[in-house]
């Protein structure tokens, strides 16, 4: 297979090799221009210090940001959707089969429909 | 052309839209401040002070925060530009069709949209400020909410443009030559109207403006994952936003404005090139007033989960609306 030819998918298209040449490029010029600029600041002073408006900075461990909580803004818009969807993950395999073959068997019917 | 012609004219072709992605979108940035002025009574700034801006912020301490990551605190604004750089080249300029139209299309662009948030979100948690950490969860949230209401926008056109039977329908130098408006009957056309009032909602989010403006949010976090970010750092994510203006206004005009001066108007072919890019910068105008200037003015700054309620549902359903529209169309016109 040709690395550098085209994907064709049939409706769609693109060159990764190209892009990335192009973004090789693109990553000089903004490299270039980010040269071009001043680059030295006071380390170890008061302008290092995360600024949290004048607050004590907490400590790290209450800060963070956990992957659960990655998608907070989104969990909570949706919330209608995933207070019925978490509860059926119960973690018994069984229950995951059981919904497996039950939608499948539906696909299964409406593709047999069409 | 041969794959070493297709590079040396991708090479120059980054140059030439990197220089004019980032003028241009200066110059853009300062006619939005004039329209935000003039709509709030106010004189404002002149046109050139995002010019001003940023040389400032080139020459003041680029400060790196003592909790942060220093080689990804400072490479996320150079990454943010490079990728809102590329993006231009797979987009029309007026009668000058894409560089890289041949090697990427449509779906390409959707995804490439994403790499200059991504770069920020990835320098928002790498401040190592909570702020800029809770800036940064926001604009992921934000990144996903967008994506549905502008994939339905994209396929919907794409989709008609193939039932019409014309070929390669993500092809952005298929669009901008097959102006959609002209392939629908009346049903469609008021599909398309509500899905360029889509795009035009999108705009804002894509840019980080008023009123999705979430994770930045002066009032409520400071600036949010720019928070911790001064000097030419703060700068280069300044020019990427100027970049991404052009790049979300080239965008609406290739799916919704495509038409040339040259096409309506006999003219010799150099007149032409220069007739249609001062068109497509007069539509770039439009685009800029409507679905950025009007809305920030207009608009006060919705909650993040808002902003998720109004993608995915509001946004999503009158998407869906749209694309049921066009596929009437389709329909109705016996394709």
């Amino acid at each position: 297979m040709d690395i550098v030819a085209t994907l064709v998918t049939g409706f769609g298209f693109w060159n990764p090799i190209i892009w990335l040449a192009v973004l090789a490029v693109a990553l000089v010029i903004a490299y270039l221009i980010w040269l071009t600029g001043e680059s030295s600041y006071k380390p170890g002073t008061e302008q290092t210090k995360p600024y949290l408006s004048g607050n004590p900075e907490p400590a790290k461990q209450d800060v963070h940001v956990g992957g659960g909580h990655l998608y907070w803004g989104f969990t909570e818009a949706m919330r209608g959707y995933y207070d019925r969807i978490v509860p059926l993950h119960t973690g018994v395999l069984t229950d995951y089969l059981l919904w497996f073959f039950g939608i499948a068997a539906i696909l299964i019917l409406i593709v047999g429909l069409i | 052309m041969t794959l070493i012609e297709t590079i040396l004219a991708a090479v120059g072709g980054t140059v030439a839209m990197a220089v004019f992605g980032i003028v241009a979108g200066l110059f853009f940035l300062g006619v939005d401040r004039k329209f935000a002025a003039l709509m709030q009574a106010r004189i404002g700034p002149p046109l050139r002070q995002p010019f001003i801006d940023a040389a400032k912020l080139m020459r003041k301490e680029n400060i790196v925060p003592e909790n942060a990551i220093p080689w990804i605190f400072n490479g996320a604004p150079i990454l943010a530009l490079a990728s809102a750089i590329t993006i231009l080249l797979y987009l029309p300029v007026g009668s000058i069709m894409p560089v890289l139209g041949g090697a990427g299309d449509l779906i390409l662009v959707m995804y490439l949209l994403t790499i200059p948030a991504l770069a920020m979100v990835v320098g928002g948690f790498a401040s190592g400020s909570p702020y800029a950490t809770v800036g940064a969860q926001r604009e992921m949230v934000i990144l996903i909410a967008y994506e549905l209401p502008l994939a339905i926008a994209i396929i919907a056109i794409a989709w008609r443009l193939s039932m019409a039977g014309i070929a390669d329908p993500f092809s952005l130098t298929t669009i901008a030559a097959n102006p959609v408006w002209g392939v629908v009957g009346p049903v469609g056309a008021v599909g398309l109207l509500i899905l360029l009032g889509i795009l035009a909602w999108v705009t804002p989010a894509e840019l980080s403006r008023i009123p999705f403006d979430a994770q930045e949010a002066e009032t409520e976090l400071a600036g949010g994952l720019l928070v911790e970010y001064s000097g030419k750092n703060f700068a280069l994510f300044y020019l990427a936003q100027a970049v991404k203006t052009i790049v979300m206004a080239a965008l609406a005009v290739a799916l919704f404005l495509p038409w040339n001066l040259s096409s309506f108007v006999a003219m010799a072919p150099a007149v032409a090139v220069a007739a249609d890019f001062v068109f497509f910068l007069a539509k770039v105008l439009l685009v800029v007033f409507f679905s950025i200037s009007l809305i920030r003015v207009s608009m006060a700054r919705f909650r993040i989960n808002q902003i998720v309620s109004i993608y995915w549902v509001w946004l999503g359903l009158a998407g869906f609306v749209g694309l049921a529209l066009v596929m009437i169309d389709a329909i109705l016109a016996g394709v």
